[in-house]
């Protein structure tokens, strides 16, 4: 006989009804008539985002601190905190999805094709895509949760697939939007048998996959060098990919830039704060006593993600690709103070402070998305910058909003932005990273740039006289663009309950 | 590894005589694929390859690894290269021009790979003799480990196939109309 597993069901339930959720959707587009499917997908959708988000915070106020089942997930302030954010985020991404416009009508047409008109005329949509998000989500919340490597490769794939596939689910610019999604596809593949090959070795130097294992065998096993740097540095590979750290940031202005805007969006944030979770994870809990090793490498990473990431901001001339850099740019700030490792007084500020930070850029992140998609083109979304020309005057409160989530990002007072980067390289300072936090103050200078560099075209340029249109925003578009305003503002002035939130999420450090 | 207690090796046992023959039957029918004129047999000759392999895991106590290597290599792989040469030219019978100009190239790197894997082995191992009591492989504790250690990765992965097999039907069928 074997005896059962025993499942936390209570400590998992968001996942759960995550799951859940997308298996009710599979069952939807599976039996409803073709013209209600929208109408069942989007409020099951956004009501099992909104449950998974009560339930975690009902666990947080629980206080849970567990390793759930069979060790293959650890619950924690962090996990808690990291689930609650990306819940938001998906939350603000379906909304953005709830727009006509954006979804290709029908995926297996040939661009361009009879078919394909046939499809647009016919007036169909795949809805399969609010399933499909809900497979990622529930990825993104299992990912930064694994207590086990063979967890964290699961979770890694069930978030990355969906996500390839919606990539290429793009409305207009097909051919663009499936180039994007074969090559992060083809690259994330790649990045995903690096981690395998990393898995794999750090197994045979620990005999277990097991993140406290591992940490344990760093003082027992000896004589296995080669394969536990080996091993760790292959799982880095595998790990920043995700993130998209520099020289691994290849896919990521591509792939921004193909995806329908509601996607990048969702990538752009959930992912990041979900894989940044995971990494922490990973090399904190198990690879934390070997920091002396892995922390001049990463220093080097951080120096170049920042670096790389501002100066190839500069030279974009397409909306979506610069903010692709620009996230490249903020994986760096992060890492300022992923290395900066110490004492536990000292991981518990950094923890906080990477907890803030991925909160408000994420926010910030989507509401950014969403005005993008509401300045529009014949073609759709007016993407070059120079169609940006002189928005301020035809749509001041929009072109004010973007201007905002940019000063956010740059990191002004009085934006979510700057109390993150402060944080952040408090932090690092305090860690004793202090040249980084100089390349990081350096490189947000130059970032500045760049974003300064759109709001005066959009204010003190003249308009185009054949330039885009301001769609009028549906219901969910216009509620993400305030909802994003707000948060990234009260963030901003008021900072203090979220500080204080993310200080005792990252209060006890992790559970193993 | 148990240095002390290895047998002689002038006295096999009966595993050991079968794990032999297996062995043999598993490289000569590998020579037979690469060298056999026929398309249809080397396919053939691959099933026997994958079986004799399957025998080796039997004998070895890996009772799970040996059923799953016959439906996946002899069940599934085999039958989707049958199926491959019958769907593009279907050649019954000898094919002269079978051989590419790149066989040297082909059986350095194969002859090379064979010569790394067995110093690998032989230098990890020498002559360590580990007797076949435990039932690792046996299908048992591969249950047991994949329904209570590894349970929710089992489930997680169901998820990913489920989301995998959407995405294709998504991305390829455009004949699914469903209900209007």
């Amino acid at each position: 006989m074997i005896s059962a597993p025993t499942i936390e069901y209570l400590e998992i339930a968001p996942l759960l009804l995550v799951f859940g959720a997308a298996i009710i959707g599979v069952l939807v587009e599976a039996f409803a008539p073709r013209h209600l499917r929208s109408a069942f997908h989007i409020p099951l959708t956004l009501l099992a985002i909104a449950g998974a988000f009560v339930l975690t915070v009902l666990l947080a106020v629980d206080k849970t601190r567990t390793v759930a089942v069979m060790g293959a997930l650890a619950i924690d302030g962090t996990t808690l905190f990291l689930w609650g954010t990306i819940l938001v985020l998906a939350f603000i991404s379906v909304l953005l999805m709830n727009d006509e416009g954006q979804f290709v009508a029908q995926a297996a047409a040939v661009p361009g094709s009879a078919e394909e008109q046939e499809a647009v005329l016919e007036g169909q949509a795949q809805t399969e895509v609010y399933p499909l998000a809900l497979f990622a989500i529930g990825g993104m919340l299992i990912f930064p949760a694994s207590n086990d490597l063979l967890m964290l490769f699961v979770a890694l794939e069930v978030m990355s697939l969906p996500l390839y596939l919606l990539c290429g689910l793009a409305r207009r610019r097909r051919l663009l939007s499936q180039e994007a999604a074969v090559k992060y596809f083809l690259l994330g593949a790649f990045s995903s048998g690096f981690l395998l090959y990393g898995i794999a070795m750090l197994y045979g130097y620990a005999g277990s996959l097991d993140l406290a294992k591992i940490s344990a065998a760093l003082g027992t096993v000896s004589g296995m060098d080669p394969l536990l740097v080996l091993g760790t540095a292959l799982l880095g590979v595998g790990m920043l990919f995700k993130i998209g750290a520099a020289p691994f940031q290849a896919w990521k202005p591509d792939v921004y830039q193909g995806a329908p805007t509601p996607v990048t969006a969702l990538m752009a944030s959930g992912t990041l704060v979900a894989a940044f979770g995971a990494l922490l994870r990973v090399f904190w809990v198990a690879l934390g006593n070997l920091d002396w090793d892995w922390s001049p490498i990463l220093w080097g990473v951080a120096i170049l993600t920042m670096v790389i990431g501002v100066i190839l901001a500069i030279t974009q001339t397409d909306i979506k690709r610069m903010l692709a850099y620009s996230s490249i740019a903020h994986a760096g700030f992060l890492l300022t103070a992923f290395v900066a490792t110490g004492g536990p007084e000292q991981n518990r500020v950094a923890l906080s402070s990477i907890l803030f930070y991925l909160a408000a850029y994420g926010v910030t992140t989507v509401g950014a998305f969403a005005v993008v998609t509401m300045v529009r083109d014949t073609g759709g979304e007016a993407g070059h910058l120079s169609r940006w020309a002189g928005l301020g005057k035809r749509s001041p409160i929009l072109a004010g909003v973007f201007a905002f989530f940019l000063l956010a990002f740059a990191g002004i007072p009085l934006t979510s932005g700057f109390l993150g980067k402060y944080a952040v390289f408090q932090a690092a300072v305090a860690g004793g990273a202090t040249p980084l936090v100089i390349v990081g103050v350096v490189t947000s200078a130059i970032a500045a740039f760049f974003y300064a560099r759109v709001i005066v075209l959009m204010f003190f340029s003249e308009p185009a006289a054949d330039g885009p249109v301001i769609a009028a925003p549906t219901v969910g578009t216009a509620l993400v663009v305030a909802l994003a305003a707000t948060v990234t503002v009260v963030l901003g002035v008021l900072p203090q309950p979220m500080l204080d939130l993310a200080g005792a999420a990252a209060r006890s450090l992790f559970v193993y | 590894m148990n240095l002390d207690a290895v047998p002689s090796y002038l006295t096999p046992t009966g595993q050991e005589i079968v794990f032999l023959l297996l062995g043999a039957v598993a490289v000569g029918s590998a020579l037979l694929v690469v060298t056999t004129r026929q398309l249809v047999h080397a396919a053939l000759w691959l099933v026997v390859t994958f079986g004799a392999l399957a025998g080796c895991y039997l004998v070895l106590t890996a009772e799970f690894v040996a059923w799953v290597q016959v439906l996946i290599y002899v069940g599934a792989v085999v039958v989707l290269l049958l199926f491959g040469i019958m769907l593009t030219r279907a050649p019954i019978g000898r094919s002269p021009d079978l051989d590419s100009g790149n066989r040297v190239l082909a059986a350095v790197v194969a002859l090379a790979t064979a010569v790394l894997l067995v110093t690998v082995v032989i230098d990890g191992f020498r002559t360590a003799y580990a007797p076949l009591t435990e039932v690792d492989g046996a299908a048992k504790t591969i249950g047991s480990s994949i329904f209570r250690t590894w349970v929710l990765p089992f489930e997680a992965l169901s998820v990913l196939l489920l989301a995998a097999l959407i995405g294709a039907i998504v991305l390829s069928r455009t004949d699914i109309r469903g209900r209007d």
